[in-house]
């Protein structure tokens, strides 16, 4: 009883919109039209999605975005939660500082890097040509710069979380094995290898997890820095769909697309589980 | 236990994805629009009988509240001096709200297309004229026209002005700021290279290319080259200059044609002559790189100019001129036009007191003063209007242009921006080395063609 009104409340906001959306991309619907026709289509709006090269070409940018911003921000994130995993004062106080990029929206995160990055007073491409490298068009102008720097965009924001998170799984850990592991004369590489990585497991799930998740959702900072651009080189499938439902309005066609990209994220998710599920026997 | 955790995971995880699915799921109107198309065209006619002169009431609409929605430009300074004085003289209450190009699209539309009236007037962009008339978004504004023609003054309107609103013979949209493309040019820089200003396309890449000292960051020209609406309408206003045209003659989308491809050849050469980061410069950066002296030239709308005689933003005092916009050899001169109407939600419950706004704010005496404060001309007396001549020694470059002026370079058909989406993508792709020049319009004929099946 008491759990009502936030059983309907999630109805409202999430399970009804979930459906409608299902529902909604096996049609032709376009919200500017003026007649406000919904025309069947059946399985038309998926099919053509796979064939359409702007939503091929989105999904690939995606999965690169994800890759890079999960390699990079994992190895960074233990690497930081292993120097400062050790109490003291000076850690304490770097561990929170470390936090800040995390509070920030995106949306300023992106808008401050953009003037970071840009090419005619920015500061980066400054510095990089003081030493010698011209960028050109200036990093988020340049076909092959501009993923990687959006990705150190995301790095720079979200390393943090996952320290937090490598933090809490370090404090968690037993002292038995390693004590273990001295007497037996295993030195430190050894102990973290074959003791720490193990027992990280379910830590890095939580964070692999995590992190997949929101990089492939990842609108803010291309829409603050790139718009998608140049040409297409950042547009993400997240983005396309913004393009596709809130600037022409074709809800049919975004639906579709918007239950692909879940479609994706949930494959990899349960790919996820079992992968790391099956090695901890 | 193991099989129990796994369970739990499952679980959490197909939470969180609904969540992101909510998140990611497009926005829906509060209630699925169930209904059939309206009967009736939403408010074809205005709901009122036209009143007769309303000489008794001293301040009819007194007390009426209105929305107004209106694009950051220059102009919006004029809004602001202007709005206190009208809802003084009239006792009507407008509430300005300043939004920038691409949220004051999507606004509006969600506005309209939700039936939701929270605006009551609205500046409407030149090449939105087709797509608000298709979809009756605007209220048409002939009836109150031919009503209050004898105070209107509707030949003083240059006649290209009309071209902001007007489609197939009804206007959905008010002129108000009329723009033309001119060339806006460092006199110092030229008189130094001992130049004229160029008169043709061919003389501006080849003057572009002389004055730019990458060494000295001293570059030729200032483009657009932004993803986007930015790239394409730059791209657009060079088309227009080359006698091209993205239309072909029956009105059909010709974006791929050898010509167009020369085109878009030619405005990649003259990139090279541009600052570096041009290819990422949306109006303002083009403006700020002009006004800090680092280009030689720069084409625009006119109404940019009053802002470079501005010490507080222009580093280039006194230093500039206007020309009208080189066209190529041997074509005959037509210059884009451009600008904004103002329009009436066609949902407004307020259109009387909205037209009212209108029909003040464009009247010539008015209008003197929405030029003072950074608005842009629609009629010839203000253009010819001496006092405003000494202030602003160029207007005759404009009066020229407006007579010569093409409204229709930008389609402005309903489906203008799928032409502007595919163009903005594909033109910066072709200017950062990702296609071709011909993959790249290929691509957005195609794009475009695959919008309107």
């Amino acid at each position: 009883m008491l759990l009502s009104p936030l059983l309907i409340f999630i109805v409202v906001i999430a399970i009804y919109p979930l459906f409608f959306s299902f529902y909604i991309s096996f049609f032709k619907y376009r919200l500017t039209d003026p007649n406000q026709t919904r025309t069947f289509l059946g399985l038309a709006n998926y099919i053509n999605a796979f064939k359409d090269p702007q939503v091929t070409g989105a999904i690939a940018n995606t999965l690169i975005f994800v890759a890079g911003t999960v390699i990079v921000e994992i190895a960074l994130g233990l690497g930081l939660a292993l120097l400062f995993a050790a109490e003291s004062r000076r850690t304490q106080m770097l561990r929170s500082w470390m936090l800040i990029p995390m509070a920030l929206p995106p949306l300023v995160v992106g808008l401050v890097w953009k003037s970071l990055y840009n090419v005619d007073f920015g500061v980066i491409p400054y510095y990089l040509k003081q030493l010698g490298l011209d960028m050109g068009r200036g990093p988020l102008g340049e076909l092959q710069w501009a993923m990687p720097a959006v990705i150190l965009i995301d790095v720079w924001q979200w390393t943090p979380l996952i320290m937090v998170i490598f933090l809490a799984g370090l404090k968690s850990l037993p002292h038995e094995p390693y004590e273990a592991a001295r007497v037996d004369g295993a030195t430190r590489w050894q102990s973290f290898w074959y003791i720490t990585l193990p027992m990280l497991k379910p830590t890095f799930l939580v964070a692999l997890l995590l992190r997949t998740m929101q990089s492939f959702k990842v609108f803010d900072i291309i829409y603050a820095t790139t718009g998608g651009g140049p040409g297409s080189a950042t547009t993400v499938l997240n983005y396309h769909i913004y393009t596709v439902g809130m600037v022409f309005f074709k809800m049919g066609y975004a639906a579709a697309l918007a239950n692909i990209l879940l479609i994706i994220v949930a494959a990899l998710a349960i790919l996820y589980i079992i992968v790391l599920e099956r090695q901890q026997i | 236990m193991r099989n129990k955790t796994t369970f739990f995971s499952l679980v959490l995880i197909i939470a969180l994805l609904a969540m992101m699915l909510a998140a990611c799921a497009p926005a829906q109107p509060a209630e699925p629009p169930a209904e059939q198309p309206p009967a009736e065209p939403p408010a074809q006619q205005p709901t009122e009988a036209p009143k007769e002169e309303p000489a008794a009431p001293e301040k009819p609409f007194a007390g009426t509240e209105l929305v107004l929605a209106s694009m950051t430009d220059q102009y919006v300074a004029a809004f602001r001096y202007l709005i206190p004085k009208f809802e003084e003289e009239t006792g009507i209450k407008i509430t300005l709200d300043e939004l920038g190009y691409v949220d004051l699209y999507q606004k509006l539309t969600a506005d309209f297309v939700g039936h939701t009236a929270n605006y009551d007037l609205m500046t409407v962009d030149i090449v939105w004229s087709g797509e608000y008339a298709q979809n009756k978004y605007t209220l048409p504004l002939d009836d109150f026209m031919e009503r209050d023609k004898d105070e209107l003054q509707l030949d003083d309107i240059m006649p290209v002005a009309w071209t902001l609103g007007e489609w197939e013979g009804q206007h959905w949209a008010y002129p108000l700021a009329g723009y033309a493309n001119v060339l806006n040019y460092r006199k110092d820089v030229f008189a130094d290279a001992g130049l004229e200003p160029p008169k043709t396309q061919e003389e501006l890449l080849e003057y572009a290319k002389m004055l730019t000292k990458p060494e000295e960051d001293f570059y030729g020209i200032a483009l657009l080259g932004a993803k986007g609406p930015a790239v394409a309408q730059d791209y657009m206003v060079f088309v227009q200059q080359h006698g091209s045209s993205i239309l072909d003659e029956q009105g059909n989308v010709a974006i791929n044609t050898p010509k167009n491809v020369e085109v878009l050849k030619f405005f990649g050469e003259l990139f090279k002559y541009a600052p570096p980061g041009a290819t990422d410069y949306w109006w303002d950066q083009r403006e700020t790189a002009f006004r800090s002296g680092n280009v030689a030239m720069m084409e625009g709308w006119s109404i940019a100019r009053a802002g470079y005689e501005n010490p507080d933003i222009s580093s280039v005092v006194g230093k500039v001129d206007i020309a009208l916009a080189p066209v190529a050899e041997g074509m005959e001169p037509k210059y884009g036009f451009g600008g904004w109407g103002i329009g009436i939600n066609a949902d407004s419950e307020n259109a009387e007191a909205a037209w009212e706004f209108i029909k003040w704010l464009t009247s010539p005496e008015v209008q003197k003063d929405w030029i003072l404060n950074d608005g842009a001309p629609i009629r010839r007396s203000t253009l010819e209007d001496p006092e405003l001549n000494e202030k602003f020694p160029w207007f005759p470059v404009l009066l020229e242009s407006f007579e010569k002026g093409d409204g229709d370079y930008r389609p402005r058909i309903p489906e203008y921006s799928i032409i502007q989406d595919a163009l903005g993508t594909t033109v910066n792709a072709y200017l950062v080395g990702e296609m071709t020049a011909e993959e790249a319009l290929e691509q957005a004929q195609a794009q475009v063609e695959a919008a309107l099946k």
